[in-house]
């Protein structure tokens, strides 16, 4: 996978560079959309736009390595704005993922949920009101 | 005869070692009974007491979760809700059948949203989903109060809780639905509970290890009520970047009709009109976004560019003038439009 990002970077690098160089003239006339004006980011937008990248082909690795299946992964990632890609490809493994499933826990963890439930500070047990 | 003895002092020496993780245990629950302090009612500000006393929406439909499955659940229970089959606070439902849109079952939102290695779903998808259903997801203001006056103004708020203590972990994604605020309880769908019922201080201690994290969606065109400029701007940006300037352009619309102070409203409204080959429209909302707000620099240079792709070169340079003369990240831009002029 790491060849593949080197690639992918590569490949990003020569195609931008390419693109700009004709239109440079005639981009002054494109508007300044409102997603460039919210990042407030000129200066490096070119790289921002690989990271952007970047970031993307991250995170669909590392949604594979996490069991999402093939035929998905490509639309869940197209649907994420570039915050909430960047924001993934730089902890998916520690974000928060709500399961709320019961937790495989030792007894000595159960007796101070309990505890703690009892006082109204947790809700991990129905039966605890 | 000598052999009784030993055996009851390892007993007594046994009992001592099962004693002391007892202890332990018990100064641990001491601990982080002192370091979270008790779970006290969340202070609410004096506005919030002006809200209804008592709000249930009934109306909202009830998805039971599967094993991991509360991610889904919950953004079933909010994408089937659609806000005109809305109730009056504690009045009848009044149901309209002919504006419900078909159901997004929990089994199809299931492999948009799952991560089989973490056995859960992230909260970017959640929002990221949403819009794959056409609905635009607003984060909410992280306070309680804010919680209470969405829930109030009709639309239900999906929340993101830690259920038990932040070393061990147990996140879980429910739907607000309700409160009453003499008795300080909140109403929620939960899990596999239909009308889950807690303390205001119980969830808001689980709550607040999601940094109050929590969101309500509309169909584009409608802002709900309470959302702050900046969040309505970033979660109508975010779902224009999917679906195009056409599908975002009544958000805008409604969003400048809202919050006529929101100069990036207007501002996101002109980029949306001259995506759309209404460069009049587009000048007239650049216009209006440097009225609300005279130092936003990009709504000069947008505005002057309009007007020179009009062939409006006097316009286009007072505005030019006016962003290459304030300080930020356009000013460079902005010069090098008005040289070219």
């Amino acid at each position: 996978m790491p060849y593949l990002r080197r690639y992918v970077a590569m490949l990003l690098i020569a195609v931008l560079m390419i693109s700009s160089l004709p239109v440079a003239a005639a981009q002054t006339a494109g508007l300044v959309t409102t997603q460039s004006a919210l990042q407030a980011d000129t200066a490096s937008s070119d790289r921002e736009r690989i990271n952007d990248v970047l970031a993307r082909a991250d995170v669909q690795d590392q949604l594979l390595a996490q069991g999402v299946s093939m035929d998905q992964v490509q639309d869940r990632v197209a649907a994420l704005s570039d915050a909430e890609a960047k924001q993934m490809a730089d902890r998916l493994d520690a974000m928060p993922a709500g399961a709320g499933g019961v937790i495989g826990a030792l007894f000595a963890v159960f007796v101070i949920l309990l505890v703690t439930d009892i006082l109204g500070l947790t809700n991990v047990f129905p039966f605890t009101r | 005869m000598s052999s009784p003895l030993p055996a009851k002092r390892t007993l007594r020496h046994r009992r001592q070692q099962n004693a002391r993780p007892a202890g332990v245990l018990l100064s641990c629950a001491l601990l982080a009974m002192w370091l979270s302090g008790c779970a006290t009612s969340p202070a609410l500000q004096q506005s919030t007491y002006q809200l209804p006393a008592h709000v249930e929406l009934e109306s909202v439909p009830f998805y039971p979760q599967e094993k991991y499955q509360c991610g889904p659940a919950a953004l079933a229970t909010v994408l089937n809700h659609s806000p005109e089959s809305r109730q009056d606070v504690s009045g009848p439902v009044r149901q309209s059948p002919a504006t419900q849109s078909p159901d997004v079952s929990v089994d199809s939102l299931t492999p948009q949203l799952f991560i089989p290695g973490r056995k859960g779903s992230v909260q970017p998808e959640m929002l990221a989903t949403a819009r794959r259903h056409r609905r635009i997801a607003f984060s909410i203001r992280p306070t309680f109060d804010a919680l209470l006056g969405h829930v109030a103004a009709g639309d239900p708020v999906v929340v993101m809780q830690n259920l038990s203590l932040p070393a061990w972990p147990m996140w879980h994604y429910a739907v607000v639905i309700g409160y009453d605020l003499p008795d300080e309880t909140l109403i929620m769908r939960s899990g596999e509970i239909r009308r889950h019922t807690l303390s205001f201080g119980r969830f808001d201690a689980t709550w607040a290890r999601s940094k109050r994290w929590g969101f309500v969606l509309a169909k584009p065109g409608r802002i709900p009520n309470g959302v702050t400029a900046k969040r309505a701007v970033d979660a109508i940006s975010d779902y224009e970047t999917q679906h195009g300037a056409k599908a975002a352009l009544s958000s805008w619309q409604a969003l400048v009709a809202t919050q006529p102070q929101n100069a990036m409203g207007y501002f996101a409204l002109g980029n949306a009109y001259y995506r759309l080959d209404e460069p009049d429209k587009a000048a007239q909302a650049f216009r209006r976004a440097t009225a609300a707000d005279d130092t936003l620099g990009v709504a000069w240079l947008n505005l002057g560019l309009v007007y020179q792709a009009q062939g409006n070169n006097r316009d286009a340079r007072q505005a030019l003038e006016k962003a290459s003369a304030l300080p930020g990240s356009w000013q460079q831009q902005a010069r090098t439009a008005l040289d070219a002029l």
